[in-house]
């Protein structure tokens, strides 16, 4: 019995060390893909509020810390470049997370135009290897 | 050591499925982005579905986070029970890795589409986050 004990509190205590954030990046699947259902590449928006729509192709949506395998959550890139694909992928007005495993947001830009990208990230916010990523769409606000 | 089987007791009372329903915010909705009601398809020809899905997030099966669930795809059928666990065969497609989308081909004819989300033991939540039926011809 107090071997069993001992290996069960051995492998609880691997388990527990494994939850902490990892630096290395988790696998995607290379058929992976990422990407607008809506805005369109071109859309014109009116009033400058509007739902994006995250589309995911070969892979699944999980929460943040979610450790299961082919799966990540969804951050939506505005007006800025790629960041690190080796770091979490910042938190800021130009990085927005979804780590609820949300598929869809209610966003709102001000007049003028905008570029929007989708970047999947890892249980740790840490985009996958290889990243997988959308297409930048551009949208006019007016 | 006797702490210690009480926290393993604990860990097993954990580990099995709650028979009750999670809660789903009211305001969640969930719907088929594509295809729409009343479209007709190719035969022979697979038609991708999307799962539309807001105020809630997707999560895997059995991965307990608050205000998600994963889809589950009904064809031709009604929708089932409420608060037991959603049958898993050719009419209830379970979507447990968290897909939010799949390709799907039948047969010609008209058939039905409805989406229902399961929460992590796939039971409906409460109250049960489903679309609208939607009815498409596959000819």
């Amino acid at each position: 019995m107090r071997h069993i004990l001992v290996a069960a509190v051995l492998l609880a205590a691997t388990l527990q060390a494994g939850a902490q954030p990892s630096p290395a990046p988790a696998p995607a699947s290379t058929n992976a893909q990422v990407y607008f259902i809506w805005p369109h590449d071109g859309s014109v928006i009116n009033g400058g509020k509007f739902w994006v729509r995250m589309g995911l192709r070969n892979m699944g949506v999980a929460p943040k810390g979610t450790a299961v395998p082919n799966t990540g959550h969804h951050h939506l890139l505005i007006d800025t470049g790629l960041p690190s694909m080796t770091a979490p992928i910042p938190n800021d007005r130009n990085h927005l997370h979804f780590g609820a495993g949300e598929t869809e947001a209610r966003i709102e830009l001000p007049p003028g135009t905008h570029t929007l990208q989708l970047l999947l990230g890892d249980k740790d916010h840490v985009p996958h290897k290889p990243p997988v990523v959308s297409k930048p769409i551009t949208i006019t606000v007016r | 050591m006797r702490p210690l089987f009480s926290v393993l007791a604990l860990a097993a009372a954990l580990a099995v499925p709650a028979a009750t329903a999670t809660n789903a915010p009211a305001n969640a909705y969930c719907y088929i982005g594509w295809p729409a009601d009343g479209a007709v398809l190719p035969a022979g020809k697979p038609f991708r579905v999307w799962f539309g899905l807001r105020n809630m997030g997707v999560a895997p099966k059995g991965v307990a986070f608050e205000n998600t669930g994963h889809h589950h795809l009904l064809i031709d059928t009604e929708l089932p029970p409420a608060g037991q666990v959603i049958p898993s065969d050719r009419k209830h497609l379970h979507y447990g890795a968290g897909e939010t989308e799949t390709m799907l081909e039948l047969p010609p004819g008209t058939h039905t589409l409805q989406l229902l989300l399961g929460d992590e033991n796939h039971i409906p939540h409460t109250p049960p986050v489903a679309s609208k039926r939607i009815t498409i011809t596959v000819r």
